[in-house]
């Protein structure tokens, strides 16, 4: 081990520490009392220990409806991504037809569309359709996404012609030839697609700022938002804040560690947010 | 010739489905408001309020939840986490709240674009509020709601602080210097001596004492350059760079209320919804209201109002004019009161209010020389700017910042 | 390869055989993409600028009779108005402004510097450093603010941690004097020539406009960069390991040390990530919305007011429909202009004639003649 090799790790493990020392003050803040929390926020030893910002956050208040909304806007969110995505891009990348260049054109300066300037205006769409404050109006708008398209037409380029020349000249027509042959070589693509789908609804604010405005179909973004600052924020409870904050990550963490390699490895697509 | 059979296609695609959307709008319609008639339906109530805590929270559910009982209609209530934004959304979106908490400030907006339903004058008990909030809430010669309570600004002093200090009542300020001299008594031990939310909101009672405020009464005139209100600024600014005075943020308290409730300040200048926050929040902290110092022109403090507002697009104003009703009535204003310390809205209720609360007399006593705040459409934008730069005070010229407002607020005159 | 007779033009578009059926499938297939994207995208952008030229108040459908449209005048408002509308608006970009000049080259250059050195690790090591490294760009912006605002607070975290170092933190969410102004002030200037106090632009006067970020604006800079730093550097791992090890070994052997090889050879081979990364970076910056949502709302005194948050400010709370589209669409403008010049200032630049000269054959046997007269005269390197 030369000196230049240990001062390498040395300061890789540096720096490693500041990355994780936020999140594990989070963790044992929550399960700290409030003025332990105000008065001692750099120490990882709570004075005691004390799960009462979790039995506040989950008796109390409505964390539990938040996390069953955005549990159910996440899955068919993700879901109709998968589909959708993937039967757009094969048929961008595999389906010859007029228009396809035009389409394609289209989805690009679709990509360049800044989300700021869709705040308002996707709030008035959403009204004329009658879609406001409703399941509806949270799950649509989001069902597709063009960087998905891309990810999945790109997969499917790379997959020789000649399974599916096989399988047509055996009589399967465009559908089946997508579904029951190619589809399910689109594994690894399908996965980024789950993943970054789930991040991105999971993880969405602005959104459902504009489409909802009933308590009921309050997402765990927008609830815990409210205990930040607003009228659920009472005081300095920390740890309770804290505790909302770490439960929300829990979900997308877990995909993280089980997924990891597929995402540090697919730096292909644009990994927004 | 593809190329441009193609984007001709897409783009009369584009504009079909545009007219088409505007034309099928199921979620707008141009709704024309029948003046008289109420509309009625059995559909439910929302109601939403901008509350100051669980207290006030818990009371108005509890006095929605009587109504709903005893008339049959069901009513939700709703605490916002920014009362603006969410009203808003609703009315663009159709789908109002059906009685919401209305403030001054906002009327003069709703009442332009006809979110409102004005029915003022169809209250049984029009008469019995105080002038002065009836005129608050009159926008183009109607009453477009009724106000729900009011409440003014007074001195709140902790009673162990000022003991300890060698205080006693005839030490309590009557001028300026004194309430200077009594904050710079207290200020010990990490504690200071006065701690008040940095915003027009509160000091706008010096201005007030000093002779000025943002605007006059009947807020047509802008006056926030006056030499009363530069004076009033002054004055909180020596208090600020003397240490007498901290503003709530700056010792890390989210209100003065909660500062004084820590004890990070021993005195506050908050208005009678402070009982109900103490009661809750800080139970054990003894405390007494006394009146504000008088300044140049005499006694002066602020007086803040909210009315219920209905909703022009409510599908059930008859129950929602129903419920208001019962909401200004003596008996739900009077246990509004003991919940989070408003004051009743009604003559009727005064005098048995001061039976109830001898020690809150200051604040009612207000009600015959407090001024409001500014109600021109517009003017709470203008009065947020200049909270923000209040927060700076210590460190600012009150002649800019009052100029910079004085201009802003002919602005919205024009 | 088939030989076939059937399908003459497989390329060309709803010509005979197999072919057929594809036109109706690829449209069909692409349908719920095109409505969607449409609906919700396309649609809404056309509704929008209809909305920033007219004088919609709120209430009832943006295309009624009742409906006027009035030209430049919400632009004129925000751009030249006089008012509160044109001051925010200058705050607020102001504030974006510098958000940008402090986040992207932070960002950027720990990203490259984190890919550098994880690189460099053995492949057991690596997982974990990447893991650790991009974790904080999955949490939630929520989740994260959330944090941040209790690290960040008076008697928090990073506070704490200054006092052990023996230095009094600020009040980090509640300070509104910009860094500029404060580390002049230090120096002992504390008021900006009057050339620079008296003229404004949009309504901010020129010397606010040097002031620099607030240190609540900071703050936010500094989460910007600790959620932002990890994707990026995946960004540049995956491009460094694309890079053939063999242009570093000449270079090497033509003598060049480690940190000229980085800024003559490694570097520009990054090109096209960095521009990636720099575009995605800028995209991302002038877009600052759920961190102020959730954590200050443009508070301290405006100063983490965003163009992004003014928007929809102006429409969801102050009723100002037409003003806050008008501004969104002017963030539009400045997100293309920035990108477009960005992408003009890191063009492949033609070489100088001067440097094509040192690089040419008859400099370069010059230069190898002086070598060896160097070589026999003294001993080897």
């Amino acid at each position: 081990m030369t000196v230049g090799r240990v001062l390498l790790y040395a300061a890789l493990i540096a720096i490693a520490a500041i990355y994780i020392y936020p999140f594990l003050i989070q963790v044992v803040t929550s399960f700290k009392t409030d003025p332990d929390a105000a008065s001692n926020a750099a120490s990882l030893l709570p004075q005691t220990w004390t799960t009462a910002a979790y039995q506040k956050l989950f008796l109390t208040s409505d964390f539990p409806l938040w996390f069953k909304n955005s549990a159910i806007v996440t899955i068919f969110v993700t879901v109709g991504r998968v589909f959708f995505d993937s039967l757009a891009g094969y048929a961008l990348a595999r389906l010859h037809f007029r228009g396809r260049g035009a389409i394609f054109a289209g989805l690009v300066a679709v990509m360049s569309v800044p989300l700021v300037v869709l705040l308002i205006p996707k709030f008035l769409v959403i009204n004329t359709l009658g879609i406001y404050d409703s399941y509806t109006g949270m799950i649509l708008p989001l069902l597709v996404d063009a960087a998905g398209v891309f990810i999945m037409k790109n997969f499917f380029e790379s997959i020789p012609v000649s399974v599916e020349e096989q399988a047509r000249i055996d009589g399967a027509g465009t559908f089946r030839v997508f579904w029951s042959v190619v589809l399910p070589m689109a594994t690894p693509a399908l996965i980024t697609i789950v993943i970054l789908s789930f991040q991105g609804s999971w993880n969405e604010l602005s959104h459902f700022i504009i489409s909802t405005q009933s308590p009921q179909l309050t997402t765990l973004t927008k609830g815990v938002a409210s205990l930040a600052s607003g009228q659920l924020s009472q005081g300095t409870q920390y740890p309770l804040k804290l505790a909302a904050a770490a439960i929300m990550t829990i979900p997308v963490a877990v995909m993280f560690f089980i997924f990891q390699r597929r995402i540090m490895n697919s730096s292909e697509g644009a990994v927004k947010e | 010739m593809q190329r441009r059979t193609r984007w001709l296609a897409s783009g009369a695609l584009a504009v079909t489905t545009a007219l088409a959307l505007s034309a099928c709008g199921s979620g707008f319609s141009s709704g024309s408001s029948t003046s008289g008639s109420l509309t009625s339906s059995n559909k439910a109530l929302t109601v939403m309020i901008g509350s100051s805590g669980d207290a006030e929270t818990a009371a108005v559910k509890s006095a929605v939840a009587s109504w709903s009982k005893s008339s049959g209609t069901g009513a939700k209530v709703i605490a916002a986490n920014n009362l603006d934004q969410q009203l808003a959304q609703g009315f663009a979106a159709k789908k109002p709240a059906d009685v919401f908490y209305l403030s001054t400030g906002s009327l003069a907006g709703y009442a332009s674009n006809g979110s409102l339903l004005a029915y003022g004058d169809q209250l049984k008990n029009k008469s019995d509020f105080y002038p002065s909030l009836v005129k608050n809430f009159t926008y183009d010669g109607k009453l477009y709601c009724a106000p729900k309570d009011f409440s003014t600004l007074q001195l709140i002093v902790n009673n162990d602080d000022w003991r300890a200090a060698g205080l006693t009542a005839a030490d309590y300020p009557k001028t300026w210097d004194q309430l200077d001299a009594v904050a710079k008594k207290l200020g010990t031990g990490g504690r200071t001596g006065l701690v008040v939310s940095g915003q027009y909101e509160r000091l706008g009672a010096f201005m007030v004492q000093a002779g000025g405020n943002l605007m006059n009464d009947s807020s047509t005139k802008a006056t926030a350059d006056s030499s009363a209100n530069v004076k009033a600024l002054d004055f909180a600014k020596k208090m600020l760079n003397d240490g007498a005075m901290k503003f709530a943020a700056d010792v890390g308290a989210g209100w003065g209320g909660e500062a004084f409730g820590k004890n990070l300040g021993a005195m506050t200048i908050e208005g009678n919804w402070i009982s109900g926050a103490m009661q809750s929040d800080y139970p054990n902290v003894k405390y007494t209201v006394v009146p504000l110092p008088e300044g140049a022109a005499g006694k002066g403090t602020l007086q803040f109002t909210n009315c219920w507002g209905i909703a022009a697009d409510s599908p059930n104003q008859k129950a929602a004019l129903d419920l208001v009703q019962k909401l200004t009535s003596k008996d739900d204003q009077l246990a509004f009161a003991k919940a989070f310390g408003v004051m009743p809205s009604i003559r009727s209720a005064a005098s048995e209010w001061k039976k109830l609360y001898p020690q809150f007399t200051p604040f009612l006593d207000a009600a015959s020389y407090a001024k409001g705040v500014p109600t021109v459409k517009g003017a709470s934008d203008v009065i947020a700017d200049l909270d923000s730069k209040l927060g700076q005070l210590g460190s600012s010229d009150p002649t800019t910042i009052l100029d910079a407002t004085q201009k802003n607020l002919e602005a919205l005159l024009k | 390869m088939t030989t076939t007779t059937v399908m003459t033009k497989p390329r060309r578009a709803g010509f005979g055989g197999i072919r057929r059926g594809e036109a109706a499938s690829g449209w069909l297939f692409t349908a719920p993409v095109l409505i969607i994207l449409g609906v919700f995208l396309v649609i809404p952008v056309i509704m929008a600028l209809w909305v920033s030229f007219s004088d919609w108040g709120g209430r009832g459908s943006p295309f009624s009779s009742d409906v006027h449209f009035v030209g430049l005048r919400n632009y004129s408002t925000i751009l030249d108005g006089g008012g509160l509308a044109e001051s925010d608006f200058g705050t607020a970009l102001k504030n974006n402004v510098w958000y940008v000049i402090f986040v992207v080259p932070l960002q950027t250059a720990l990203a490259l510097a984190l890919a550098l050195l994880v690189n460099r690790t053995l492949l057991r090591g690596r997982g974990f450093f990447r893991t650790a490294y991009y974790f904080p760009s999955v949490t939630s912006s929520v989740a994260i603010t959330v944090l941040w605002l209790f690290l960040f607070s008076t008697t928090g975290t990073v506070n704490q941690v200054l006092a052990w170092m023996g230095i009094k933190g600020p009040n980090w969410f509640n300070e509104p004097s910009g860094l500029i102004q404060n580390g002049l002030a230090v120096v002992g200037i504390h008021d900006g020539p009057a050339f620079l106090t008296q003229n404004s632009f949009l309504g901010v006067s020129f010397w606010d406009w040097l002031g620099g970020p607030s240190v609540a604006m900071f703050a936010f800079i500094v989460m910007a960069v600790f959620t932002t730093s990890g994707t990026f550097m995946l960004l540049f791992i995956a491009a460094l390991q694309n890079l053939s090890p063999d242009i570093d070994e000449a270079a090497m052997m033509d003598g060049a040390g480690a940190w000229k090889r980085f800024w003559r050879v490694t570097l520009p081979q990054l090109r096209p990530t960095l521009f990636t990364v720099l575009t995605l970076g800028l995209i991302g910056c002038w877009q600052v919305f759920d961190q102020i949502y959730t954590g200050t709302q443009g508070n301290p005194a405006k100063t983490t007011l965003t163009p992004a948050y003014l928007s929809y400010q102006s429409a969801f709370q102050n009723q100002a429909w037409g003003q806050g589209a008008a501004i969104a669409f002017i963030l539009f403008v400045i997100i293309v202009l920035f990108t477009l010049l960005q992408r003009w200032v890191l063009r492949e630049k033609k070489v100088s004639r001067r440097r094509q000269l040192a690089y040419s054959p008859e400099t370069a046997a010059r230069a190898e003649s002086k070598r060896a007269a160097q070589a026999t005269g003294g001993g080897s390197r």
